[in-house]
C-alpha cells in the first residue's frame, strides 16, 4: 500500500538474494576439472584409493614401478589402444634471475600423446628439458632447475604454452618412481579395459576422469565450499533480521492506519494477511533484482576466488539452473520469515490507535519479546559450552558461529533492558540542550532506538566476531609453534613449496606413506638409524610402510613419534622412496653466511608467526570476504533504517525550528542522534562477540593446554564501526536538512 | 432499542492512581434519533462512546448494540460486528492516504469479502455531495471534504448506528456546518441512528437530544436547545465541578 515502507524489506530481500545467489553459483560451478594434459585421453585408469575418509584428501596409493610396467603392458595389448602413458608428476621449479618463479612448480615425463611442442624437439638425453616458451630462454639455451635435489642447469631443447617442465621418460621415472594414473590413448572399449585391469585400479572415462585431478585442487574446492557456505548463511541470516528490523520499523510508522483499517473493520487475521502478502510481492520483485545481481556478481567474482587461491585454477562459473532459481526462491521466504514478528505485532493494534494523535509507545518489552529474548541467549550460552568442549574443530567452527548468532539475535531482544542506561552513560559529556532533546528522544522511543542500533549491532558484532575468532586461534597456534622451537636462525622455503637437499642437507623431511592402505603424513628425519621408526603407540614393534613410489617396507619401531606427529621415518628411507620430497623448515645453531635459491633465514619468533602462513593466508582472505558482505549489507541497513526513522523524526525537527532552533542545531541534533545509536549498536555488538569469542577461546586452551587470550583487530574493528558512523549520520543529518523548508 | 449501556463502569489504572472514567452509566440510543453527547474534558465522554461502539471493553457492565451483547463477542467477532452494524467518523487522520475517495469508501466492504458496485460506492459520495470527487486523493481534498468521504465510508455498510467522535473538532467554521447539516440531514431524510461526541455546543444543537456527562456520571439530557442554552448549560456543569 505504501511503497516507501516496503523500502526496507526491499533492500534486506535484495542483498541477502544477491550473497545467496552468487554464492550458491559459485558454489555449484565449483566441480572436479579434469587436468589439461589428459584431455586427449578416452580411458584413465587410476591406482587403488587410500582408505582415508573422503574430507582428508589423501592421493591414492601408487603402484611400484613393476606393477605400472606390467599394467601398462596388459593395456597396450587391447584392442584400439593407440598408447599408454605413465603419468609422471614431480616437483621442478625453474630459477629466472636468481628466484624461483612462483607457482610454477611441477614437471612431468613427455609424452608425444600428451603434450604438443610449439617449437624445438622432445627432450632426449638426461639434462634435456622442454620449457614454458614464456619463460623467455631460447631452444638451446640454459635453464636453472630446482628439484628435490637442488638447482641444476638444464639443456632446453623445446617449447610448450604451459606452466610446467617436462624431461624425458627415464629421467621421470627417476624423479617419479610411483605411478597413479596410466593414460590410455585410442579408441578401446571401456568394458575390455575394465577386464584387464581388474582389482589392479580404477578405470575411469568421460566426466568421471575428472576425478584424477591433483587432491589439493579438491581441497581448495572443499575450503571453498565452507567459505561459501558460511558466507550464504550469513547472507541468509542478516537477510532475515534485516528484513525483520526494518518490517518492524514500517509497522511501527503505520500504527495509526492499521488502527483505523481495525477501525473500519479489518479483523487481526485480515492486517496480518495485508502484511505478508505484502511481504510475498515486495520479496519476489526484490528476489528477481537480487539474483540477476547476484549472478553478475558470481562472474566478477570468480576470477578474484582463483587469484586468492580460494578456488583451484581454471575455475569458471558454470551455470546450473537450480542454484539461481533456490536463491529466487529465498527471497519470499526471508522476508515473510522477517515480517512474521512484525504482522503479529501489527495484528494486535488495537482500533482506537487511530485515534490517538501522540504516538507513545506503551511498553518498551513485552511479554513475547523477553520471552524470546531469552531463550536466543540461552541458546547462545548453549552454543558457547557446547564450542568449549568441542574436539573437532569443525564442530568448534559451527558451534561458535550459531551461537554468535543466537547472541545477536539476544542483544537485539533484549537491547531495550540495557539502552536507558547506556544511554545516560554515553550522554553525559553532552550538556546543554541538544543534549537534553537527545536523551529523550531516545528514551522516550527505547524500542526505536533498539532497532535503528540493530543493524549496527549485527555487523559490529560480526566483524568483531568473524576476525577475532580467525586472529585467536592463529595466535594461540603460533604462540604454540614458538614455545617448541629452540634455534637461533630457521632457514624457511623463499617462493618454493619446501626446502631442497643444496639448502639443507639434513633437515626433516615431508612426505607422505600409506600404512594398512591408509595415507599418513610422515617426517623423513636424519637421526633416525636405517630401518627403524618412531610411531604412534599402539604395541606393535613393527609398521609396514608403502612409500610414494609404491614400494612396501617394514620397519622397527623404536619409540613414540613426537607430539603432532603420526611418523617419523630415517631421512635416508624418505629420500631414496620420495624423489620430491622437501623439508618444511632446518633449524640452525647459527645463522649461515650464504642460503641456496629458495630459502632465506628468519629468527624463531618470525618462523613461528610464519608457519602454515599459506593456510593462514587464505583463512584471512576468506574473513576478509564474510566481513566484506556483512559489513557491506550492514551499513546499508544502516542507512535504511536511519532513513526510514528519519522520515518519521521531520515533524519533531520541523517543530524544533520552530521553536527557535538554528538550521545548524537541528543538524547537530540529527547527527547526534545518529551516531548515538551507532555508539548503542557498537558497545551492544562487541560485547556480543566478545562473549561467543571467549567460548571459542575457552575451547582452543581446552585442546592446546594453554591460555589462549582473545585477540581481535581493533584497527579493523574501528574501521568498521567508523564506516557505521559516517553511513549513519550521513543518513541522519540529510533528512533534517529538508526540515529546513 | 439499537445501542444500550447497562451499568457500564471503566476504570483506568490501579491503586491510587485509579481513574474512574465511567461509574455505572446507564444510557439508551433508540433508533432513527440524533444523539449528542457533550461534557467538560475528563467527563468520559469520549470512553463512553469507545465502550458503546466496542471499541473498549468496560470494566463492568453490559454493552448491546442490535439486539446482541458485546461482551460476549471475541476480537474477530467483534471486529465483524463493527464492520457490518457500526459506522465511524473520528476527529482528523480518518481516511487512508494511499487510497483514493472512492476506495476509502469501499474499504469497509471490500475488508468484509464483498466487491461493491461502482454504482453502489458513486451513490454514497453522491450523497455526501462528492460525486466528481471519486477518483482524488486525501490529500488532494479540503478538511471538509475528508470528513463528508469518511461519513460515506461509515454510510456504505448501511450500519445500525454511525458513531461520530469530534467530527467537527478539526475543521473550519464553514466546512463545519457542512458536516453538521450532512449528519441532520442523514438523520431526517434515512432515520440513520447518529451518536455524536463533541465539546462544541454548535455541534451539539444540531441533535435531537443532548447528553451531558460530568466526572464519568450521566448528569443532565436536554431536548431541542439551541447552542446559546447549551453553552449556558456547560458552563455551569463546569462550574459546578
Amino acid at each position: 500500500m505504501l511503497t516507501r515502507d516496503r523500502l526496507g524489506t526491499f533492500v534486506a530481500v535484495l542483498l541477502g538474494t544477491a550473497i545467496v545467489a552468487a554464492t550458491l553459483v559459485l558454489l555449484t560451478s565449483a566441480r572436479p576439472r579434469l587436468p589439461d594434459r589428459f584431455a586427449d585421453l578416452a580411458v584413465l585408469v587410476q591406482s587403488p584409493a587410500a582408505a582415508n575418509r573422503p574430507d582428508a584428501f589423501a592421493e591414492p596409493v601408487p603402484w611400484p614401478a613393476g606393477t605400472a610396467e606390467r599394467l601398462a603392458g596388459r593395456l597396450r595389448a587391447v584392442p584400439g589402444v593407440r598408447a599408454v602413458v605413465e603419468d609422471r608428476p614431480f616437483y621442478a621449479q625453474p630459477v629466472r634471475s636468481g628466484r624461483p618463479v612462483p607457482g610454477h612448480t611441477v614437471g612431468y615425463g613427455w609424452s608425444d600423446v600428451t603434450g604438443r611442442l610449439l617449437d624445438g624437439s622432445p627432450p632426449a638425453g638426461d639434462r634435456d628439458v622442454v620449457v614454458d616458451r614464456a619463460l623467455g630462454v631460447p631452444v638451446g639455451g640454459t635453464v636453472t632447475l630446482l628439484t628435490a635435489s637442488g638447482p641444476a642447469p638444464w639443456r632446453v631443447t623445446g617449447h610448450v604454452g604451459t606452466a610446467a617442465v617436462f624431461v624425458s621418460g627415464p629421467v621421470a621415472a627417476r624423479l617419479s618412481p610411483g605411478v597413479r594414473v596410466l593414460g590410455v590413448a585410442g579408441r578401446p572399449d571401456p568394458a575390455a579395459v575394465r577386464s584387464v585391469v581388474g582389482g589392479d585400479g580404477t578405470v575411469l572415462t568421460g566426466d568421471r576422469r575428472a576425478e584424477v585431478e591433483p587432491r589439493a585442487d579438491a581441497r581448495t574446492r572443499w575450503i571453498g565450499l565452507q567459505v561459501l557456505t558460511a558466507t550464504t548463511a550469513l547472507a541468509g541470516f542478516a537477510g532475515v533480521f534485516l528484513a525483520a528490523s526494518t518490517s518492524a520499523f514500517a509497522v511501527s510508522q503505520r500504527r495509526r492506519e492499521i488502527g483505523l483499517l481495525r477501525a473500519v473493520g479489518a479483523t487481526p487475521r485480515q492486517v496480518r494477511a495485508m502484511l505478508y502478502r505484502s511481504a510475498l510481492l515486495v520479496g519476489a520483485a526484490a528476489s528477481a533484482l537480487g539474483v540477476g545481481l547476484g549472478v553478475l556478481a558470481a562472474h566478477l567474482l570468480a576470477g578474484r576466488l582463483v587469484h586468492a587461491g580460494i578456488e583451484p585454477a581454471g575455475y569458471t562459473v558454470r551455470w546450473w539452473t537450480w542454484a539461481p532459481a533456490a536463491a529466487f526462491a529465498a527471497g519470499p521466504l526471508v522476508a515473510l520469515l522477517g515480517t512474521a514478528a512484525a504482522a503479529r505485532r501489527a495484528s494486535r493494534i488495537g482500533p482506537l490507535e487511530a485515534m490517538r494523535a501522540a504516538e507513545v509507545e506503551k511498553r518498551p518489552m513485552t511479554r513475547l519479546r523477553w520471552l524470546a529474548g531469552l531463550a536466543a541467549a540461552a541458546a547462545g550460552t548453549a552454543a558457547a559450552v557446547a564450542t568449549a568442549v568441542a574436539s573437532d574443530v569443525s564442530d568448534l567452527a559451527q558451534y561458535s558461529m550459531l551461537g554468535a548468532m543466537a547472541l545477536v539475535v539476544a542483544a537485539t531482544l533484549l537491547a531495550p533492558v540495557v539502552i536507558p542506561a547506556l544511554v545516560g552513560v554515553l550522554l553525559r559529556p553532552v550538556r546543554g540542550v541538544l543534549g537534553m532533546l537527545v536523551r529523550e528522544s531516545a528514551l522516550t522511543a527505547v524500542r526505536r532506538t533498539a532497532s535503528t542500533a540493530a543493524p549496527v549491532l549485527l555487523t559490529v558484532a560480526f566483524a568483531v566476531f568473524v576476525t577475532g575468532t580467525v586472529q585467536t586461534s592463529t595466535a594461540a597456534y603460533a604462540a604454540r609453534r614458538a614455545a617448541t622451537v629452540d634455534a637461533a636462525a630457521v632457514l624457511v622455503p623463499d617462493g618454493t613449496p619446501g626446502l631442497h637437499d643444496a639448502a639443507a642437507g639434513r633437515a626433516t623431511l615431508r612426505t607422505q606413506v600409506y600404512v594398512a592402505g591408509t595415507a599418513v603424513p610422515a617426517l623423513g628425519s636424519a637421526d633416525l638409524p636405517p630401518g627403524t621408526a618412531l610411531a604412534a603407540p599402539t604395541g606393535a614393534g613393527r609398521v609396514t610402510v608403502t612409500y610414494p613410489d609404491g614400494v612396501a617396507e617394514t620397519l622397527r619401531v623404536t619409540g613414540p613419534a613426537p607430539p603432532e606427529t603420526e611418523l617419523v621415518l630415517p631421512r635416508a628411507s624418505v629420500r631414496a622412496h620420495d624423489p620430491s620430497a622437501l623439508a618444511p623448515a632446518a633449524f640452525l645453531p647459527a645463522r649461515p653466511a650464504v642460503t641456496a635459491p629458495g630459502a632465506e633465514v628468519v629468527d624463531a619468533a618470525t618462523y613461528a608467526a610464519r608457519t602454515d602462513t599459506e593456510d593462514d593466508r587464505l583463512v584471512w582472505t576468506f574473513t576478509l570476504l564474510l566481513l566484506a558482505v556483512s559489513a557491506g549489507a550492514g551499513a546499508l541497513a544502516v542507512a535504511n533504517t536511519l532513513l526510514m526513522s528519519a522520515r518519521q523524526r521531520i515533524g519533531d525537527y520541523r517543530v524544533l525550528r520552530l521553536s527557535g532552533a538554528t538550521p545548524g542545531q537541528v543538524a547537530l541534533t540529527a547527527a547526534l542522534e545518529s551516531a548515538l545509536v551507532v555508539a548503542i549498536g557498537s558497545l551492544l555488538g562487541i560485547g556480543t562477540a566478545l562473549l561467543a569469542l571467549i567460548g571459542s577461546a575457552q575451547s582452543l586452551a581446552a585442546q592446546s593446554g594453554r591460555a589462549v587470550p582473545v585477540v581481535v583487530p581493533w584497527p579493523l574493528v574501528a574501521c568498521v564501526v567508523a564506516g557505521c558512523l559516517v553511513v549513519a549520520v550521513a543518513a541522519g543529518a540529510l533528512p533534517a536538512r529538508a526540515a529546513r523548508g | 432499542m439499537t445501542v444500550t449501556l447497562r451499568d457500564v463502569r471503566m476504570i483506568y489504572g490501579t491503586g491510587t492512581r485509579q481513574v474512574r472514567a465511567l461509574d455505572d452509566v446507564t444510557v439508551d440510543f433508540p433508533p432513527g434519533a440524533f444523539h449528542a453527547v457533550m461534557g467538560p474534558s475528563g467527563s468520559g465522554k469520549s470512553t463512553l462512546l469507545h465502550c458503546a461502539a466496542g471499541l473498549e471493553r468496560p470494566t463492568a457492565g453490559a454493552v448491546s448494540v442490535g439486539g446482541t451483547d458485546l461482551g460476549g463477542l471475541n476480537e474477530t467477532a467483534l471486529t465483524r460486528l463493527r464492520r457490518d452494524r457500526i459506522g465511524f467518523v473520528f476527529q482528523a487522520f480518518n481516511l487512508v492516504s494511499s487510497l483514493s475517495a472512492a476506495q476509502n469508501v469501499a474499504l469497509p466492504l471490500r475488508l468484509a469479502g464483498h466487491r461493491p458496485t461502482p454504482e453502489r460506492v458513486a451513490g454514497a459520495l453522491d450523497a455526501v455531495g462528492l460525486a466528481d470527487r471519486a477518483g482524488h486523493r486525501p490529500s488532494e481534498l479540503s478538511g471538509g471534504q475528508q470528513q463528508r468521504v469518511a461519513i460515506a465510508r461509515a454510510l456504505i455498510t448501511a450500519p445500525a448506528v454511525v458513531f461520530a467522535d469530534e467530527p467537527t473538532g478539526a475543521l473550519d467554521n464553514r466546512s463545519s456546518r457542512q458536516v453538521l447539516h450532512l449528519l441532520r440531514r442523514l438523520a431526517d431524510e434515512h432515520r440513520q441512528t447518529i451518536v455524536m461526541v463533541t465539546h462544541d455546543p454548535v455541534a451539539a444543537a444540531v441533535a435531537d437530544r443532548v447528553l451531558m456527562l460530568a466526572d464519568g456520571r450521566l448528569v443532565d439530557e436536554v431536548a431541542d436547545l439551541d447552542a446559546v442554552a447549551i453553552a449556558a448549560r456547560v458552563t455551569e456543569l463546569e462550574l459546578a465541578c
